[in-house]
């Protein structure tokens, strides 16, 4: 045993029982991911998740029921994930209170959220790449590819009824897009308005700021969702789903796996928006708020990234 | 308000806590870094038997072990998936980082102490998912994932229709985000921890090692991941990422696979040279020489790393000025790599050297490491890579930088610190013994591996033809050899805590300079709570 | 196989490069086919392009190899013996030597660079495909081979080409243990008229109609997949390139002389993959033409060529 005297400002733990729960949730969580789109029986190369979006059919013992205990499963295990985090974060929010959070740890969490950002980016690389290859440089690639050079016609059709030239009808980047384009703009400048009322310990107007941003962003969430909707009514008469071809693919899971990152962002905005009404932000310390602004800011780049390449660039 | 925690106990909180809390809610990089020790000593067990069993039947040709070759196949593929995910990767970042770099830069814990026990808390369910897929549907031949531990498509996806795949996917998720979270606390920590007057510049090497490999994590697992999850979609959700019917290509699995595995590797071996550097200049009693350059030699083979990948698929028909610069670019990692070589061997020199065990895995790690080293520059060349892609030549290779570079690190740093860590000392003739079966048996087992597959023998088969039947056979008889040496292994870690024998403080006397020898063996549930000062 | 063979084998397998090279100089001395039980180095070339490999191998690589791992165990042997703590009680101090720095980063860069050279060369005569007299399809299925010739589609008809092997079943004996391969290819040839045999032709890797090809003739290879990925691969040849569903791979040879050469399928597909070999009889201008002429059989005149006629040399 060392001496209890602690004479450093870094941030010792007691016991903390999140971390292992998070692993049961986790264990939960993906058992329900499995049961419920792939189930737990043999099956052929068929696919129950498409059965279940367009014949309800997806079946779990073998018998064409609608499955039962998948949901269940994994419904539990994102609501057993939630407690944790809000247990862990609850716990976070309590020792910044009583000053745990000291400016060397201060800087600390700093690190680590530039790294956890940093680690997002390169999930959507991996999207964007994908995109790139099949989106952008088809014809480059078309050109390496031996059975294009071969037979055109055969890859042209392989791709699908109207996804061979750029007749594919992919939803036009001017309309809903464009919208959405400029409510993540103009969330940028209301939670930088925030930040700096707050730097200015303007409290009223920092919420304001706030609280816009939080709106924009469920907005955001709904226009996309109009968006998709239309998408999935018109998937068979436009042939554009993500199940269609490699560009309904690429384009569903890059943006929507953005949508799932602006909904992250917006709850995380949301949370400190209460911190903030609480009073729990303060002009000297509101790191909480910062990281916040910052994925904020990374969602905002990730969608003007998409909007350029997947929208305009690819209708060109 | 932390369960059964009271607001004093959370604000300054010292002492060991009970069983429970402390084993299972632990927040202590010590604790945490035992736990990810015992966890790859059991996948490495398990692994070991995969790989048992595999050479025993490929012992003779013919059909002898396994009734269903796709059991065979799915032997490999979860060996090779336990072997990397769960004894190396735990093993050397999980434990040794754990324990030893907050040690050596002079910090009382991690950064995260809390999101730490996460990172370990989600492989057991991992490792429960891949256990849990060997005994489900997977492909119509057999229960299981059985394409190998690369999951090319369309093999992974049509190939495999049943759920055992979906665990896998999603017990290789867990641990990507385990090791994802791990790589942002060693950032922060060797960043934003080290003890006043330690600069980047005196860092030790094992925390070079560990900084780079976070790195390398960071960037890469992310897109393992989003792989992973087009996987998951492809099969579940009727996406047509790698699906030609579609317009989607199967090679584009392939790029983003290895855009992380190519790193994975280094990964891998990053922190055991590390190690070696330690132990090296413990042994010879002399400081590393020309530390400077093993730093940056390490960031060098890290940055490089990453515009390599595609040399695992020269054959997948590329275009062929792709290929050329894909050579070109791997060849280069062989200097960096070269510079670290040459360093230890000048290190030894003028020194006065004591070939303690550790020592002995060390210097065998050097020795076994430049054959697998030279083998991959090797197929580094297109050229020749056509003739033994995919034989047994690569699995030569990459077992002698693995399973005897890798594993040889984790043994030689075990062996040092051992005392450290446990307070006890080994028995030095049981510990040779562990070292000297396991020396002749892995270099029994690859080394004619390399024979077969320059004279053609594919790898993943789980028959032969009889022409290959005599080198087969000596690699089997290795790795009985092998089995003995891993029981000596679990003889001298259950004797020496049996018997006890304390550990001083610095056991390995003069040499071994590093701040973790300043400390008591083991060393204070919560170290430095003054902060040491380094000149 | 007795423990003795073994043993001797265990010795020479000690033995490293220098040996290595003289072995397999020895080993193309005998011109037989396929692999050699216990051999040390490649497969006879037949090719141009494995004669480069070769080339490459044997005065490039296989020296490099040796020559690395020789210096750095010797280096390591005498550093070993002159500085151990009873030669060298006092160790030096010395971190920096800038002149031995600068040389063993500058000597590795060389040395690569001079192989780079020709195995770029190399590479690139691989890769581009000289102008070819004829053209084969080769297509992987699960678990055999398709061979067609596109430019005679009129006269031979798509080759079917199956492993020679008996059920997995039949390859446990009663008691649950396996069958040695002897007792395997005993059983094979015991099979009545009609049933494909060995017919004296290795195990595992001889099939019931193997791809024919005339010899000296330049052929390009197109490979493309039916399902899952394979690889057509024969070591002799020098030719390795993966089968993958929905694009054609293109490759070449030129054989130079007549007989019969094996390979096996070189990249994982599923249970069968060990057991998918690839066999092709390689036979006079002449004795091609009369194949085709008579729509892929071989007339009376070259009888001896019709399958299991030839005796590869890889039998014992
Ligand atoms: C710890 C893991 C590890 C490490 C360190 C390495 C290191 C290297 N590897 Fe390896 N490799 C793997 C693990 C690893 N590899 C695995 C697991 C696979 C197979 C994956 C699969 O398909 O399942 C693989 C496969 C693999 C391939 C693909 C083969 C194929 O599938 O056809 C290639 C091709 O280029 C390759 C190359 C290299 C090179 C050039 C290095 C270099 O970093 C080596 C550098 C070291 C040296 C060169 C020795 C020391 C240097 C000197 C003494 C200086 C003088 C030397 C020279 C001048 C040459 N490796
Ligand atoms: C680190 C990685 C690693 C390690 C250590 C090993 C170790 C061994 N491997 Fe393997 N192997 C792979 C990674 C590894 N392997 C991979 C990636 C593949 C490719 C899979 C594929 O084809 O998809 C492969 C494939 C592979 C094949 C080819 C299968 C095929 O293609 O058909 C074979 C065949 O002989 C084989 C054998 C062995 C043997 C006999 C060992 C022996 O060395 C095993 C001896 C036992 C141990 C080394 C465990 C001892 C360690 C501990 C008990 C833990 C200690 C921990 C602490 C002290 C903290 N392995
Ligand atoms: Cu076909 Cu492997
Ligand atoms: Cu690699």
């Amino acid at each position: 045993m060392s001496d209890h005297v602690v004479e450093h400002d870094y941030h010792i733990l007691p016991p903390s029982p999140w971390p292992f729960l998070a692993g049961l949730a986790a264990a939960v969580w993906g058992t329900g991911m499995v049961i419920f789109f792939a189930g737990l029986h043999a099956r052929d190369g068929a696919s129950p998740m498409k059965e279940f979006f367009f014949s309800r059919g997806m079946d779990m013992w073998g018998d064409a029921k609608v499955s039962s205990g998948g949901w269940l499963i994994l419904l539990l295990g994102v609501l057993f994930g939630a407690y944790v985090m809000f247990g862990w974060w609850r716990d976070v929010a309590r020792e910044a209170e009583v000053g745990d959070h000291t400016p060397v740890v201060q800087i600390g969490l700093r690190y680590g959220m530039i790294m956890f950002i940093m680690q997002e980016v390169m999930f959507f690389v991996g999207w964007f790449w994908m995109f790139f290859e099949f989106g952008l440089f088809r014809k480059v690639r078309a050109a390496w590819n031996g059975d294009v050079t071969e037979n055109p016609q055969a890859y042209l059709d392989s791709l699908g009824t109207n996804a061979g030239g750029n007749t594919i009808h992919s939803i036009g980047a001017w309309n809903l897009p464009f919208i959405n384009t400029l409510i993540l703009l103009l969330s940028g400048t209301t939670v930088t308005w925030a930040h700096h009322a707050l730097l200015k310990d303007d409290r009223k107007s920092a919420s304001t700021g706030l609280g816009l941003t939080v709106l924009l962003g469920f907005f955001f969430i709904a226009v996309q969702a109009v968006e998709y909707r239309e998408a999935f009514v018109n998937r068979m008469t436009h042939g554009f789903w993500l199940d269609s071809n490699i560009y309904g693919s690429t384009f569903f899971f890059a943006t929507g796996f953005h949508g799932l990152h602006v909904l992250i962002g917006a709850i995380f905005l949301f949370v400190i928006w209460i911190r903030l009404m609480r009073g729990q932000m303060s002009s000297k310390q509101h790191f909480g708020f910062e990281a916040a602004a910052w994925y904020w800011h990374f969602v905002d780049v990730v969608w003007l990234f998409l909007f350029t390449f997947v929208y305009v660039a690819f209708a060109l | 308000m932390v369960a059964g925690y009271s607001d004093t106990d959370i604000h300054n909180y010292d002492g060991k806590p009970k069983f429970f809390a402390r084993w299972f809610f632990s927040t202590n990089h010590k604790d945490i870094g035992t736990l990810y020790l015992i966890f790859a000593i059991v996948s490495g067990l398990i692994g070991g038997y995969l790989s048992f069993m595999m050479r025993m039947e490929l012992m003779e040709p013919g059909m002898q072990v396994f009734e269903n070759p796709h059991v065979f196949s799915m032997y490999a593929t979860m060996h090779g998936l336990l072997m990397i995910f769960f004894l190396v990767m735990p093993a050397v970042i999980g434990g040794f980082g754990n324990w030893f770099v907050p040690l050596m830069i002079g910090a009382p814990d991690m950064a995260f102490p809390r999101m730490n026990n996460l990172s370990f808390w989600l492989l057991p369910t991992a490792l429960i998912c891949l256990i849990i897929s060997m005994f489900l549907p997977g492909a119509p031949s057999g229960n299981g994932f059985a394409g190998g531990w690369v999951m090319y498509p369309p093999l992974s996806t049509s190939g495999h229709p049943g759920p055992a795949f979906d665990f896998v996917i999603i017990g290789l998720l867990a641990a990507g985000f385990s090791s994802i979270f791990g790589a942002i606390n060693f950032i922060t920590t060797i960043f934003n921890m080290r003890a006043p007057g330690m600069t980047m510049h005196k860092m030790p090497l094992l925390a070079w090692s560990a900084m780079v490999t976070s790195f390398l994590l960071l960037l890469s697992l992310p897109v393992l991941a989003a792989a992973l999850f087009m996987l998951f979609t492809d099969r579940n959700a009727g996406t047509a990422f790698f699906d030609p019917a579609g317009g989607g290509d199967p090679e584009m699995f392939q790029h983003l696979f290895w855009f992380f595995g190519h790193p994975e590797v280094y990964i891998m071996i990053l922190i055991p040279f590390g190690i070696v550097s330690h132990i090296i200049s413990t042994f010879s009693r002399k400081p590393i020489f020309g530390y400077l350059g093993m730093a940056y030699a390490m960031v060098a083979i890290g940055v490089v790393g990453f515009i390599v990948w595609a040399h695992h698929m020269y054959t997948v028909g590329m275009d062929v000025d792709l290929k050329a610069y894909f050579m070109a670019a791997t060849l280069i990692i062989a200097v960096p790599t070269g510079v670290k070589v040459f360093s230890w061997l000048a290190t030894m020199w003028g020194g006065s050297i004591r070939f303690a065990i550790p020592m002995q895995w060390a210097l065998a790690f050097i020795f076994l490491f430049v054959i697998g080293g030279v083998t991959g520059v090797a197929l580094a060349a297109p050229l020749f890579d056509t003739a033994v892609h995919d034989t047994y030549f690569v699995v030569a290779h990459f077992h002698y930088v693995l399973s005897m570079g890798a594993v040889f690190g984790i043994f030689a740093g075990f062996t040092y610190w051992f005392g450290k860590m446990s307070g006890y000392l080994y028995n030095k003739y049981l510990a040779a013994a562990h070292f000297w079966f396991f020396f002749i048996g892995v270099n029994m087992v690859f080394f004619p591996q390399h024979m077969l597959g320059i004279n053609g023998m594919p790898r993943r088969i789980a028959d032969y033809p009889d022409e290959f039947a005599q080198w087969n056979q000596i690699s089997s008889y290795g790795a009985i050899v092998t089995l003995v040496g891993v029981a000596f292994f679990f003889a001298w870690v259950i004797e020496a805590f049996i018997v006890k024998r304390p550990a001083g403080d610095n056991y390995w006397g003069e040499g071994a300079n590093t701040l973790e020898w300043t400390l008591s063996s083991p060393p204070p549930y919560h170290q430095f709570s003054k902060l040491p000062h380094v000149d | 196989m007795q423990f003795s063979r073994v043993m001797t084998r265990v010795l020479t397998a000690g033995g490293l490069g220098a040996l290595n090279l003289s072995v397999t100089a020895h080993a193309f001395a005998e011109n037989r086919n396929g692999p050699t039980d216990g051999s040390f180095g490649l497969q006879r070339s037949v090719t141009p392009v494995m004669d480069f490999i070769g080339k490459f191998y044997h005065w490039g690589l296989l020296p490099l190899m040796v020559g690395i791992v020789a210096t750095v165990t010797l280096l390591l042997l005498f550093i070993m013996i002159r500085f151990r703590e009873k030669a060298n009680p006092i160790p030096s101090k010395t971190t920096h030597h800038v002149g031995l720095e600068l040389a063993w980063t500058l000597i590795p860069v060389v040395i690569l660079f001079c192989l780079a050279i020709p195995g770029l060369k190399g590479l690139y005569f691989m890769d581009v495909v000289q102008d070819e007299e004829m053209t084969i399809k080769v297509t992987g299925n699960t678990w055999y081979w398709e061979y067609s010739y596109p430019d005679l589609l009129d006269k031979v008809d798509t080759i079917t080409s199956t492993i020679v092997d008996i059920p997995m079943e039949e390859k446990h004996g009663a008691n649950g243990k396996g069958l040695t391969h002897a007792q395997i290819v005993k059983i094979i040839e015991a099979r009545p008229a009609g049933e494909p045999r060995l017919n004296g032709r290795p195990y595992l890797l001889s099939t019931d109609a193997p791809l024919v090809v005339p010899v000296d003739t330049t052929i390009k290879v197109l490979v493309t997949s039916n399902t899952n990925t394979h690889a057509f691969s024969v070591p002799q040849f020098g030719v390795k390139i993966d089968a993958v569903p929905g694009r054609i791979n293109e490759t070449w040879f030129k054989v130079k002389e007549e007989g019969t050469f094996n390979g096996q399928c070189s990249e994982i597909c599923g249970v069968n993959h060990s057991f998918m070999p690839i066999e092709v009889k390689v036979v006079s201008k002449e004795a091609f033409k009369a194949w085709v002429d008579n729509g892929g059989v071989f007339p009376a005149k070259y009888s001896q060529l019709n399958l299991g006629g030839t005796k590869t040399a890889a039998l014992k």
